[in-house]
């Protein structure tokens, strides 16, 4: 039944939001797309186990020590790897954000083993019909938790000092740092702020896809929706995740959810192929 | 002229000797690292020297594995034959793989390369009469002229000879007028289109090789690992090759022969840390990337030159 | 009466709202010299990109040899006879000086793929005249000895002058130059100067260059065409634009272009 494919694609599309969302803010403001954004998704839920199982915290105490040291390591990855790299070709950037990726990859896999590990729910998982559709109340618990996260980092961008300088220091950096804004500060707190993004997806999603070292590969659907979502704005990064959720689950229900991850992927060639300029702004005319 | 045969003397000489001084194991080894570097080669030349940043290798690989060992279980085709067809035919999927560079580079590049790769992986997957589904399914051995070749000892003398022709060709056609197009379209696309060169055929040309050279450099591990495992072609092993490239040298043939002797050999100096293996590799990534971007390869001429330089002070 | 080498024929290019050519026409006589000067913006560098295929003319023609070149793609134009070099050194950085000449020649090398792997024979010679004729394109602009130097560790003026040799290397039949002079010493402009000089002379090459110093314009073109805000504003012998009040307008201003006149 449609309704019942849309309420199920809006948890999805909900995870992809969030995630597109850190794409964009990481792109926006120091122009590297960070191919490893997946697998510190990816490891930022398995703080959350690492706080239980070896400091034996419970689960929300490990939540917040999570978010904590996510905002630690993104702080570490932006001053050791992309501020020095920030001259280096786009080449090498691309591959230090893939070899980021990859060391937490294998670092989860060495320390934490390769085999999937349970993870908690935030709220029941058990269905409950509500005129006529099913709803899982664990699913509205993401998709609250989401919406209500994008709801806080709207009002940060339009409402607050800070916000309005991420902005600008996204848009102008010179501009930016002539009236005063200090430029390396603000990537420094984006880089930050998707750090905690991500580990924040990662607790969300976890529960519905099982922790393992692999779950990164998450990160190509969030790309996807950013892409969908024209790349360059925040708006766009939430509309293209909740597009993405919707356009998977359609032929996933239909025709068979062995197809959904090919469904993914065939869109994301498409669409860079068939709009690639559309999607990064205007169209850049470099001056010969 | 007399030091070059003098070489080529050599490297037969050794050639032949060496399964009489090493044991089964080691000849396993070296021809791991033979096949590994075929595969790396195609990065050399597509994202070394060509700039086109690929990670599609590992699904190249995958078809260059599953192509000929469906053809011999399910069609008869000798393995011989279907090894080389095949590699042909990624090639040209290749190519045309390449033809979307007229639209993207850069990150969409590596994005549509991914894609592709897991793609075709899903493909290996999800085509269980075929492929035999995520479980895979074996290989068949190597029948050359009668012979029954089924370890690595036996398939040392297909292995080795066939790396080394192919490294030949690819080294010699680099360094000629199309490896000088391919490295002048890395440095400024603009300029070589304004001297006449057809970047996008070059860059398609490019990707047709990494194809190449990836399926044959698959078909030769799937050899030697008896077995076709899916989860063995995806982004992780697009990344694994990349990895062997930057540490080896992106840019030179040789550095894809020092990487993979590196990766294939190191897990023999970690025996107890088997499952540390990933980690060390990604992190060998890691560090070389931001401090040697150059890899081991260009490393070499500056120590031959550190080492000469002291040797002529002190003979002073 | 003889064809025109180059025709460029009412052609007009626009970049969204802007108007970069507004309707330019102009013609190039085989074995001319021609300079295209202006104000900075005057769509002299979008002239230069627009014949080479870089951007698309939305009307007009342009017409070289008697084809119509507007649609073809950048490296069929420059495999017609159109060679350029660029207003920010577009060079094989990490390439030798030599190396970049030879990409040029590379187009003229009759071995193909199976030659190259074979590295026989036929495959030695066309290098080794390759190169030769590399390194005399080289001493033409004074590189003789720099030839193995990467292109990127060169001073400024010899990077300038080995993108004139590498466009050489092509074998034109026109060649445009985008600001050839610019950063140079009156000295280099000099022997700037005499190498273009030398190679209308000798070889009969049609010349068209984009630049802002006068030393060099003054003393090569035969002709010289002036644009500003997209459109021509004159054109004819150095002598005659000089004194061109529309072209003093544009440069210096109201006032200085009322006091040519009167004086």
């Amino acid at each position: 039944m449609l309704a019942q494919v849309l309420v199920s694609s809006a948890t999805a599309g909900a995870v992809y939001a969030l995630i597109a969302l850190g794409f964009v803010l990481i792109h926006k403001g120091t122009g590297v797309v960070h191919f490893g954004y997946g697998d510190q998704v990816m490891f930022g839920a398995y703080l959350v186990l690492i706080g239980r199982v070896m400091l034996g915290l419970s689960f929300w105490p490990a939540t917040v020590c999570a978010l904590l040291a996510s905002a630690l390591l993104g702080a570490l990855i932006y001053g050791g790897f992309m501020w020095p790299l920030r001259n280096a070709s786009l080449l090498a950037r691309i591959i230090a954000s893939l070899a980021l990726g990859t060391v937490l990859r294998e670092f989860v896999r060495a320390y934490m083993g390769p085999n999937a590990w349970p993870f908690p729910f935030l709220l029941s998982p058990t269905a409950v019909p509500v005129a006529g559709v099913l709803l899982v109340p664990a699913n509205l618990a993401i998709i609250g938790v989401s919406f209500g996260v994008l709801g806080l980092l709207f009002l940060m961008f339009e409402k607050t000092i800070y916000g309005k300088a991420i902005i600008a220091a996204c848009d102008n950096q010179i501009g930016a740092g002539i009236v005063g804004v200090r430029v390396s500060y603000v990537f420094l707190a984006i880089w930050i702020l998707a750090s905690v993004l991500a580990t924040l997806a990662g607790i969300l999603v976890a529960p519905l896809l099982t922790l393992s070292p692999d779950m990164g590969l998450i990160g190509i659907k969030g790309f996807t929706a950013a892409i969908l979502g024209g790349f360059s704005s925040l708006t766009g990064a939430v509309l293209g995740g909740i597009s993405l959720g919707i356009l998977e689950a359609l032929p996933g229900t239909y025709i068979s959810s062995a197809l959904k991850d090919m469904i993914s992927y065939s869109i994301l060639i498409l669409v860079i192929l068939i709009r690639p300029q559309g999607l990064m702004g205007a169209l850049m005319i470099r001056k010969v | 002229m007399i030091a070059r045969f003098l070489i080529y003397g050599v490297g037969i000489a050794a050639f032949l000797a060496a399964p009489h001084l090493f044991a089964e194991y080691h000849l396993f080894q070296f021809c791991l690292i033979a096949a590994t570097a075929l595969v790396v080669l195609g990065l050399v030349v597509v994202t070394g020297l060509a700039g086109q940043i690929s990670l599609a290798q590992a699904a190249f690989v995958g078809l260059g594995g599953y192509g000929p060992a469906i053809l011999a279980t399910s069609w008869g085709v000798p393995l011989w034959a279907a090894i080389p067809l095949m590699a042909l035919g990624v090639g040209a999927a290749g190519f045309v793989l390449g033809q979307m560079t007229l639209r993207i580079s850069g990150h969409y590049l590596a994005l549509a390369t991914m894609a592709f790769t897991a793609i075709v992986q899903l493909s290996f997957i999800h085509s269980d009469p075929v492929t035999g589904g995520a479980a895979g399914m074996p290989v068949p051995p190597l029948r050359l002229l009668g012979v029954t070749l089924s370890n690595g000892g036996q398939l040392y003398y297909v292995i080795l000879p066939t790396t080394v022709l192919l490294f030949v060709l690819v080294r010699n056609v680099l360094q000629s007028r199309f490896g000088r197009a391919l490295t002048a379209i890395r440095q400024s696309e603009t300029a070589a289109e304004a001297m006449g060169l057809n970047v996008l055929r070059y860059k398609a040309a490019a990707f047709a090789s990494s194809g190449f050279l990836g399926a044959i450099g698959g078909a030769l591990l799937s050899l030697l690992s008896t077995y076709l495992d899916p989860g063995q072609f995806g982004i992780t092993q697009s990344v694994y090759f990349l990895a062997i490239a930057v540490v080896g040298g992106m840019t030179s043939p040789l550095g894809a022969v020092i990487g993979s002797a590196m990766f294939i050999l190191i897990p023999d100096f970690l025996q107890s840390f088997q499952s540390y293996l990933g980690l060390v590799f990604a992190l060998l990534l890691l560090g070389f990337i931001v401090l040697r971007p150059n890899g081991l390869a260009a490393m070499g001429p500056r120590l031959v030159e550190w080492v000469s330089h002291r040797h002529r002070v002190v003979r002073r | 009466m003889t064809q025109a080498l180059l025709r460029i024929d009412d052609v007009g290019v626009r970049f969204g709202g802007i108007v970069a050519l507004d309707g330019v026409s102009l013609e190039v006589a085989r074995g001319s010299i021609r300079a295209v000067i202006g104000p900075n913006g005057a769509g002299k560098s979008t002239m230069l990109n627009v014949i080479t295929g870089i951007y698309q003319a939305d009307r007009g023609a342009l017409i070289f040899e008697g084809e119509k070149i507007n649609s073809r793609a950048p490296h069929m134009i420059a495999q017609m006879g159109i060679a350029r070099t660029f207003q920010n050194t577009e060079l094989f950085g990490e390439m030798s000086a030599i190396e970049n000449v030879m990409v040029g020649l590379d187009r003229y090398l009759s071995y193909g793929l199976a030659g190259s792997m074979r590295h026989g024979g036929h495959f030695r010679r066309c290098e080794t005249t390759a190169r030769r004729e590399a390194q005399a394109l080289l001493s033409l602009v004074g590189l003789a000895d720099d030839a193995s130097i990467p292109a990127a560790a060169l001073p400024f003026g010899k990077q300038r002058r080995l993108e004139i040799a590498r466009a050489l290397a092509t074998r034109p039949k026109l060649l445009l130059l985008d600001e050839p002079a610019a950063g140079l010493r009156a000295a280099e402009v000099e022997s700037l100067n005499t190498i273009l000089l030398k190679l209308r002379a000798e070889q009969g090459l049609t010349i068209m260059v984009i630049d802002h110093v006068m030393a060099l314009v003054m003393a090569i073109s035969d002709r010289i065409t002036v644009l500003n805000f997209g459109r021509k504003i004159a054109e004819g012998d150095p002598a005659t634009v000089r004194q061109s009040p529309e072209v003093i307008r544009a440069y210096l201003g109201e006032k200085a272009a009322a006091h040519a006149i009167g004086s």
